[in-house]
């Protein structure tokens, strides 16, 4: 495992010189970690640390690749919500020379019939395991000859060294196991396995005597080991394998800190189900390698099933393959049923559907494996993802049938869907799951689709005859936007000086999740907008934040329009434009006011949405910038790479250092308590290299009531602050939030203090 | 230098709550240590296996269940047999055939079933719902009044229900109930608080943080049950030291594997052995995380389980 740029950089010089070529110290220890720069380019690493890191920053486990690039252990927690776990155990089916040929055989078909996939993975039994009976060398390697045909990774359970060395002959080209080794011959193991270039198993008796015998093989040397933790019975060997990994991670004893092989055949030999039960417990707690009799599919679709789930990176969401699910026999003449790639949704609804009994075609849409709503507020589920997604699979021509269930929870995207699919009759389905086998039964949905398609039919025959359309111009689209008129509100904007030091609140309330705002965005009514900017602004927030929805249609006008009502009725006011839709901020940008600040694009991030950086950059914008790629930071060393890929974009179009903002995700205390801490550590990391930052701070308090949120809100802030945090996108009308914000600057000594601080 | 393990037994320790009255009562919970995690600490008291009897057990079609029942008529025929079978140490009626939107029958016939099963068993009794907020809510204060006296448990008081069925069942007639949350510990934390708000005791409460069948979506079970031993234990939170029972076999017995005939998946082999195996690992999945106790249906099912507990324990 590579070494990790926050352990580099905490040994640095921390002088920010720039004579390696780096703007930052930490820029340089990210690159470093990546193995872009050799650590000597930096003149001030003291040999101390140098020597210190190598020793610091060697891994707790070792990752062991076996076979064909099998990869076991690099494991880094003992339980999966506390980071991830990194490489799921491996199964394998047990043969030895005790069994006659046939039986041999046999076993080795058997294994071979389980072999599919489920969501995306292979699924089979990765290795076999050849245990030796006998001291007959020739019969040995006959056996593993057998066992290497399947084309399977082998564990070679061997203690005999001239047996050993015939079997390796046989195999060592596929990179098996020697699980050889003992406290009597592990020195004669260890130079087979090295000479092979093969890794090597190590047992002993009990936990003391592996002890002892892994430090002296690794005396000689040899690193490259997995440690077979079988005892007597299940119990010794759940005590085992926990024992051996809560040493080597949580103690951190590196002598410990190697795969694990588990073999059920020693203690539940010929009991199927028993091994089933304990193959559950062994993967939930520490066997790498498991070892069976069998591998059936009454076996292996439970087994496999639960290992993909404790295997998933708990910040990345289960995604299953965009495509067509036929169910229950649907053909070309089936309604089409459509929802998002999120795995827990497609299980829900496929489930429920197939309930049903009625024959559908689900439509699997690409959405980042997010849910519904998530997918469809960040303009990952609209009615162009979905358009693309028919264009892609070919659906027009796959599917004849016209009629597309769409989830009751996003009702509001059918009049756009329809728009870009003419001739589909889009229905609204239920809103939850466990309602669609009722309403796949009763066929609710036949008389909406006919109802949409008289309603489509309608707007046909009402239409003007159809006109191109073609993309307008800034002026044509200037002279589409209603005229803006300058109305007492009875608040006055009291201008900001972008050179400030104070903190710089973001107001958020006007936001297109909110429906009255969103019905005043699609009609231009200006009344409920100006009513919530006038609060806002009253409140003292900076900047305010523009949402006007994923927009996908009249985006660029919407903007436009919003910006100038805004800036004319509140003396330029600054705005953060914040839409999935990049014409709308262009526009947007156009007609900006940047007496009181330059315009804020909301938002770029690492993965899918990096482009906005050059948008910020080509219009000589501000960029939040969220340290994300494809889902949450698993830690900060992910979110300090993405804020240096980020930063280096930025640098590398012109822009300003302190025109990106990072955004290090405020994540929810109701379900991430255990992240807070490193979220106000990444705060700090952006502020000591002095960067910006900022983020949707209320996002902590989410889900919790409403009379705790200010206080959640307020304490966040204050804390956030203290790390350096210099801007957040906020309620502004939160007075408990706001005070503390001010006192804030007033202990930072960013504003002169006086007794009317609060007031002012 | 030679290896000495560290072991880890914690100052929290999860309560013991005891279920049923007499010889037969039996006892969940108690221990400080994770499952199984014997070398830590003793495990006084071995999780323990409900053997799961729906008022639907009659559509069962699984040919094992089939023949181990045979013969059983009514609720009270069925528990008294799933009394017998080995490895049960109590009875978990479900009145899945209560529910509005199906069967939909009559609280006082439910009620009566109930009845006659309390005097047929001597084991103890444990009874879930049909999943709908206010038939359960009638269903449940009824029968925890009929069968007063019998220390019985029920499955369960929700976020929406707690304070009816908390208030009728653990109150009024002193008997246990499980606090039902789906995968969000602050949820089953705030469930426990606010029903012992009611002035229920900590000791009459028992939780059911989520479940689901291995594959589906089984993470979010795993970690909320990882995450809430660890606060139980390691932060002493008197407020998720409840032991906790996991209802397996309703959801194991409804995924595609176990409903999928021989016909329509011919490579998957045995559609009864597919079942029995999805319950045994989904139930050897909870115990693993920190069940405390696991409803489950097949007499196979609960063999394999009874006889993992034993040799772990």
């Amino acid at each position: 495992m590579a070494l990790k740029g926050l352990d580099i950089f905490k040994l640095s010089p921390k002088k920010n010189c720039k004579e390696c070529g780096s703007p930052t110290c930490m820029a340089f220890c990210m690159k470093v970690a990546q193995g872009a720069v050799k650590i000597e380019k930096c003149p001030y690493f003291s040999p101390e640390a140098m020597a210190q890191l190598s020793e610091a920053t060697a891994p707790p486990m070792k990752t062991i690749t076996v076979g064909d690039g099998l990869k076991l252990g690099g494991e880094t927690v003992l339980f999966r919500h506390e980071k991830t776990l990194v490489s799921k155990n491996l199964y394998a089916v047990s043969v030895d020379t005790g069994m006659a040929p046939e039986a041999v055989d046999a076993a080795l078909e058997a294994m071979k019939v389980v072999d599919y996939e489920r969501i995306g993975e292979r699924m089979y039994v990765e290795m076999v395991f050849c245990a030796n009976k006998g001291n007959d060398p020739a019969a040995y390697a006959e056996l593993v000859k057998k066992a290497a045909a399947t084309g399977r990774t082998l564990i070679l359970e061997c203690w005999d060294e001239a047996c050993a060395k015939a079997a390796l002959e046989v195999c060592k080209a596929g990179k098996p196991i020697l699980d050889g080794a003992t406290p009597e011959n592990y020195a004669a193991m260890s130079s087979l396995a090295t000479a092979a270039g093969v890794t090597l198993g190590v047992w002993a008796e009990n936990l003391s005597d592996l002890y002892d015998t892994v430090k002296k093989l690794e005396a000689a040397g040899n690193k490259n080991l997995v440690l077979d933790v079988t005892g007597k019975t299940a119990k010794e060997t759940l005590a085992n394998a926990v024992l051996v990994r809560r040493t080597a991670l949580k103690d951190g004893d590196r002598s410990f800190g190697y795969p694990s092989i588990v073999n059920l055949t020693r203690f539940a030999k010929g009991n199927a189900r028993l091994q089933t039960a304990y193959a559950a417990m062994f993967t939930e707690k520490y066997g790498s390698i498991i070892v069976m009799d069998t591998m059936t599919y009454a076996q292996a679709l439970p087994l496999y099933g639960l290992r993909q789930n404790i295997f998933t990176d708990p910040q990345k969401p289960m995604k299953v393959e965009s495509k067509i699910y036929p169910l229950n026999g649907a053909d070309e003449n089936s309604p089409c049923a459509l929802t998002v790639d999120f795995a827990l949704t497609y299980f829900l609804v496929s489930g429920e559907l197939e309930r049903s009994n009625c024959p559908v075609n689900l439509l699997i849409t690409d959405a980042s494996g997010m849910s519904v709503l998530t997918a469809w507020a960040a303009g990952k589920f609209s009615s162009s993802s979905i358009k693309k997604f028919f264009d892609e699979n070919d659906i027009e021509n796959k599917i004849k049938s016209r009629t597309l269930i769409i989830p009751g929870k996003v009702a509001v995207m059918k009049g756009e869907i329809q728009e870009k699919l003419p001739g589909w009759n889009v229905v609204v389905g239920p809103t939850e799951a466990v309602q669609l086998p009722k309403y796949m039964k009763d066929k609710e949905y036949e008389a909406a689709a006919k109802a949409a398609q008289a309603e489509a039919a309608a707007k046909a025959a009402a239409a003007a005859p159809a006109q191109e359309a073609k993309e307008l111009t800034f002026e044509e689209l200037l002279e589409k936007v209603p005229k803006i008129e300058v109305v007492d509100t009875g608040v006055v904007y009291k201008g900001h000086n972008p050179d400030a030091q104070t903190f710089v609140t973001i107001g958020e309330r006007i936001h297109c999740i909110s429906p009255s705002i969103r019905k005043a965005m699609d009609e231009r009514d200006p009344g409920p907008i100006l009513k919530r900017a006038a609060e806002q602004i009253a409140a003292g927030a900076t900047y305010l934040d523009v949402n006007i929805g994923p927009a996908e249609k009249d985006g660029p006008e919407r903007m436009m329009w919003a910006v100038q009502l805004l800036q004319q009725n509140f003396n330029n006011v600054p705005l953060a434009l914040d839409t999935a839709n990049k014409k709308a901020i262009e526009a947007g940008i156009k007609v900006y006011n940047r007496t009181n600040g330059k315009p804020i694009v909301n938002s770029a991030d690492a993965g899918s949405r990096i482009s906005n950086i050059d948008l910020a950059a080509a219009n000589d914008a501000i960029v939040i910038a969220l340290c994300s790629a494809d889902g949450i930071a698993k830690d900060n060393e992910e979110r300090m790479r993405h804020c240096h890929n980020m930063l280096e974009r930025g640098l590398s179009l012109g822009m300003e250092a302190t025109d990106l903002w990072f955004d290090p995700l405020f994540l929810v205390v109701k379900g991430m308590q255990d992240k807070q801490m490193d979220v106000l550590n990444a705060i700090k990391l952006f502020s000591d290299e002095g960067l910006k930052s900022t983020g949707g701070l209320s996002n902590n308090s989410n889900g919790a009531p409403k009379n705790l949120r200010p206080i959640m809100d307020a304490t966040m802030v204050a804390m956030a602050m203290m790390q350096g945090l210099t801007s957040a996108i906020v309620n502004p009308c939160d007075q408990r939030l706001m005070e503390t914000v001010k006192t804030c600057d007033i202990i930072k000594n960013h504003v002169l203090y006086s007794d009317s601080y609060v007031e002012l | 230098m030679s290896f000495t393990p560290k072991t880890q037994p914690y100052n929290g320790k999860i309560n013991a709550v005891t279920l049923g009255t007499g010889d037969q009562a039996i006892i969940i919970g108690g221990q400080n240590v994770l499952p199984f995690y014997t070398f830590d600490a003793p495990i006084e008291h071995a999780p323990k296996i409900g053997v799961e009897v729906s008022d639907l057990a009659g559509e069962w079609t699984a040919p094992e269940i089939r023949a181990f029942y045979e013969g059983c008529v009514t609720m009270a025929d069925y528990a008294k047999k799933a009394e017998t079978m080995p490895g049960a140490d109590f009875i978990c009626l479900h009145f899945e055939s209560a529910d509005p939107n199906g069967a939909n029958r009559s609280v006082e016939e439910c009620v009566a079933d109930a009845k006659a099963v309390a005097e047929a068993v001597s084991k103890p009794i444990a009874v879930m719902g049909c999943k709908n907020i206010e038939k359960d809510g009638e269903l449940f204060s009824k029968i925890a009044e009929a069968l007063q006296g019998k220390n019985i448990l029920v499955l369960s008081a929700r976020s929406e229900d707690y304070k009816t069925v908390g208030a009728s069942v653990a109150l009024a007639y002193g008997q246990k109930v499980g606090a039902e949350t789906a995968d969000d510990i602050n949820l089953a934390k705030q469930l426990n608080i606010m029903l012992k708000g009611l002035t229920v005791p900590s000791g009459s409460i028992v939780m059911n943080v989520g479940t689901a069948a291995v594959g589906y979506g089984y993470e979010y079970v795993a970690s909320t049950l990882d995450r809430v031993r660890t606060a139980a234990l390691a932060q002493s939170d008197a407020d998720l030291q409840m032991p906790i029972v996991a209802p397996v076999s309703p959801d194991t017995w409804s995924v595609k594997e176990s409903v999928a005939t021989e016909e329509d998946a011919p490579e998957w082999g045995s559609q009864e052995e597919r079942a029995i195996d999805m319950e045994v690992a989904t139930a050897a999945a909870n115990l693993t995380g920190g069940a405390d106790a696991v409803i489950m249906r097949h007499p196979a099912a609960v063999a394999t389980i009874r006889q993992f507990i034993t040799e772990l324990v």
